[in-house]
């Protein structure tokens, strides 16, 4: 009686310590405060492998200075250096790459007749890649500056005195960049018709890029009821004018300007990609959700997505920061979603709710992202996992064209995660272009991709009638040959009974 | 004349549109065996499209199977339409018996089946590309199996062809009313099964308490 209780005894002891053993090194090294999801081709949440971990949370005390009050924008240079716009204190702080040490604290600036300025509330900051000079939106003080990188103002640009610019609005720069041609472009925090425009003398040029009414029937129909009503009822009648864009990004490069849209009552343009005609290049992607597919609803409020701020990343990829629940969608360059990493939390990794403002990435192959919590006043550091380092590569890979490059990676992202789709729209592409039809048509199964489907069987069909025409055609002979003879034999053999043929075929009444 | 087994009288009634039905009544063939086989068939070519077609031509995503659908499809809408056009006909002078409305629809309906079974073999031979041939045989296929319904609607009530027509129209309504109905009282028995089904838990917590 005794000695199974013991036994019994040993082996839950023994198991106690083995599930401590294996649990223990996990739960203290890299777990996220948040569940890492993807979606399917369905549009559902699919568990899957983090792309990225949050690594640290910098805060302005961090770093050696007065805590940072409602920063606003972050922003990295070529030289990987960081611009912090920390708008609550009046200053622009730059900070090394490593994000450890301030190189420089800006808070006043010499303008060209040599007297001191100082910021108001600044909330936009870029930095030229060609001339280093520094382009900050000093919003409460309604003008940007352009200054070299040693304080000294270079230009101010002010509220333009055009007629195209309504004289009744107040300047409010809120955004700015600037082009390969040296045109800077400022989100205005009170007009829809787009960012302004100006060259580099500093003459207003005009709107930018500005978002367009989806054309439903009910806006269709306001709009012929506006054309017809009398211009004294029209001023009580609801006009449909676009959400503004209020976050934007270049692709230097290839000189697209990318906008973000963070209005909850709006589904289109919510990511732009712009050319410099100021065309929308995804356009195209009228149905496609940035962002979580379903808002949810929780205590009366929609938690709907809310992209505040977009970044590109030295391999083009999208990354879209969203407000409501302090995430950041990654998406390769064809807007495809890489991963999705951060929450809502007090841990590392995760934000204030409605807090977070800016993303950056670092990295030739994004191998950090920056998130900037303005209420909490931090910067924090997500990097690459190897998982991550995989997809980004092969992502890269596939869309340079390098399919069959592409191929290594991508099975070995398989290995992680068996949902992660793309890969097998990857492989499939891959053996496509190697000439390997029927392993090709697997993949595209697997990835329920049935055009990609079609074009290897296409070719897979091609290849097996060359190499079995001859049995093809010799069956179809043959067939042919035993139909006739079949024929012959059962006419013959109805000639030869002609009285029973005769019963079968009518008995006349 | 006309002396067919079962199964001739199914090929009869398929290539011989304009008369088949008049002579399948005339003669008073068919029989409800073959209107279940054919039924059956056309359960699983129902299924058969959307599951076993080539990947080119497969409409729907694997994790979307469900095979309620195709049991409405094929049995539901079928019996829905045989009780409705008999109600409809019988108050319109129709001679058809339910028996008889049951069983000429169903052999009306081979042609369809027919054609979803060509078209699940051809998708496994054609590329996208080549989807004309595939919509060819559908609609031909589907054209056909409407001639023959209509055919039979009209052979088997003895109707002229503006009645038949106006019968048709009619029978699709009740087919509508039925499922309405059908549907409000699912919802119903189901709201006073919840109902029963509380006192009976309210009564069983008094008890215990």
């Amino acid at each position: 009686m005794k000695r199974p209780v013991r036994a019994l005894r040993l082996a839950v002891c023994g198991l106690t310590a083995l599930l401590l053993w294996t649990r223990m090194p996990f739960s203290v090294s890299a777990d996220e405060p948040y569940d890492v999801y993807h979606y399917n081709d369905l549009g559902e949440a699919i568990p899957s492998q983090a792309g990225y971990l949050a690594e640290t949370s910098v805060s302005g005390t961090d770093l050696g200075i007065s805590a940072f009050s409602e920063p606003s924008d972050l922003f990295k240079d070529i030289d990987d250096c960081f611009y912090i716009a920390d708008s609550g204190n009046h200053r622009i702080v730059k900070i090394n790459p490593d994000f450890t040490e301030v190189l420089a604290v800006y808070d006043s600036f010499r303008l060209p007749d040599g007297t001191k300025t100082t910021l108001n509330h600044p909330k936009g900051i870029y930095v030229s890649p060609d001339t280093g000079l520094l382009y900050i939106a000093d919003s409460d003080n309604a003008r940007a500056l352009i200054a070299e990188p040693d304080g000294t103002v270079r230009q101010v640009i002010q509220k333009p005195s055009s007629p195209v610019y309504d004289q009744q609005l107040t300047f409010l720069p809120q955004k700015i960049l600037c082009d390969n041609a040296g045109n800077v472009y400022i989100i205005l925090g009170n007009t829809t018709k787009g960012a302004a425009m100006f060259d580099r003398d500093g003459s207003f040029l005009g709107y930018y890029g500005a978002n367009s009414v989806k054309r439903t029937p009910a806006v269709i129909a306001n709009y012929f009821w506006n054309r017809i009503s009398s211009e004294e009822s029209r001023k009580y009648r609801v006009r449909n004018t676009p959400t503004a864009f209020d976050n934007f990004d270049i692709d230097r490069e290839k000189g697209f300007i990318f906008t973000s849209t963070s209005s909850g009552n709006s589904n289109t343009d919510i990511v732009k990609k712009v050319n410099p005609e100021g065309h929308n290049l995804f356009s195209h992607l009228s149905g496609f959700v940035w962002g979580d597919e379903f808002s949810t609803w929780y205590g009366g409020t929609a938690y709907q997505t809310k992209i505040i701020d977009i970044d590109i990343g030295d391999d083009r990829s999208i990354n879209c920061l969203d407000t409501t629940t302090g995430r950041v969608f990654q998406y390769d360059e064809e807007a495809n979603l890489l991963f999705i990493l951060g929450t809502i939390g007090d841990q590392v990794g995760g934000f204030t709710q409605g807090g977070v403002a800016a993303v950056e990435t670092k990295g030739e192959n994004c191998e950090q992202i920056y998130v900037l919590d303005s209420l909490k006043g931090t910067v924090t550091r997500f990097s690459q996992t190897a998982f991550g380092a995989i997809v980004h590569n092969a992502a890269s890979l596939y869309q340079q064209g390098k399919y069959e490059e592409a191929l290594e990676p991508w099975l070995e992202v398989l290995k992680y995660d068996g949902n992660y789709r793309r890969a097998y729209i990857g492989i499939s592409s891959a053996y496509y272009n190697m000439g390997r039809y029927q392993e090709s048509m697997e993949y595209a199964k697997k990835a329920d991709s049935s055009s990609r489907y079609n074009r290897a069987f296409s070719k897979y069909r091609a290849q097996f009638l060359k190499a079995h025409m001859t049995e093809i055609l010799g069956a179809a002979a043959g067939l042919w040959a035993a139909a006739f003879a079949m024929r012959r034999i059962i006419r013959k053999r109805k000639a030869g009974q002609p009285a029973q043929s005769d019963t079968q075929g009518g008995g006349l009444s | 004349m006309m002396d067919l087994t079962q199964k001739q009288w199914v090929g009869h009634v398929i290539f011989h549109p304009f008369e088949g039905f008049e002579d399948l009544r005339w003669k008073k063939g068919g029989t409800l065996k073959y209107t279940a086989v054919i039924l059956i068939a056309l359960f699983f070519a129902l299924i058969a499209y959307d599951r076993w077609c080539g990947f080119q031509f497969r409409p729907l995503p694997d994790a979307l199977f469900s095979v309620t659908p195709y049991l409405m499809k094929s049995l539901v809408y079928f019996g829905t339409w045989c009780v409705g056009n008999w109600a409809v006909c019988t108050l319109l002078d129709g001679e058809g018996t339910l028996r008889n409305i049951t069983i000429y629809s169903s052999y009306a309906l081979i042609p369809y089946i027919l054609s979803t079974f060509v078209n699940v073999v051809l998708s496994h031979i054609l590329i996208q590309e080549e989807a004309v041939f595939f919509h060819l045989v559908y609609y031909l296929g589907l054209l056909w199996s409407t001639l023959l319904l209509f055919q039979a609607i009209k052979a088997v009530h003895q109707y002229s062809f503006p009645k038949t027509l106006a019968a048709i129209a009619l029978t699709l309504a009740a087919m509508l009313i039925i499922l309405f109905l059908a549907v409000l009282f699912l919802s119903l028995f189901q709201k006073v099964y919840v109902f029963f089904y509380s006192l009976y838990t309210e009564i069983l917590y008094r008890i215990r308490t």
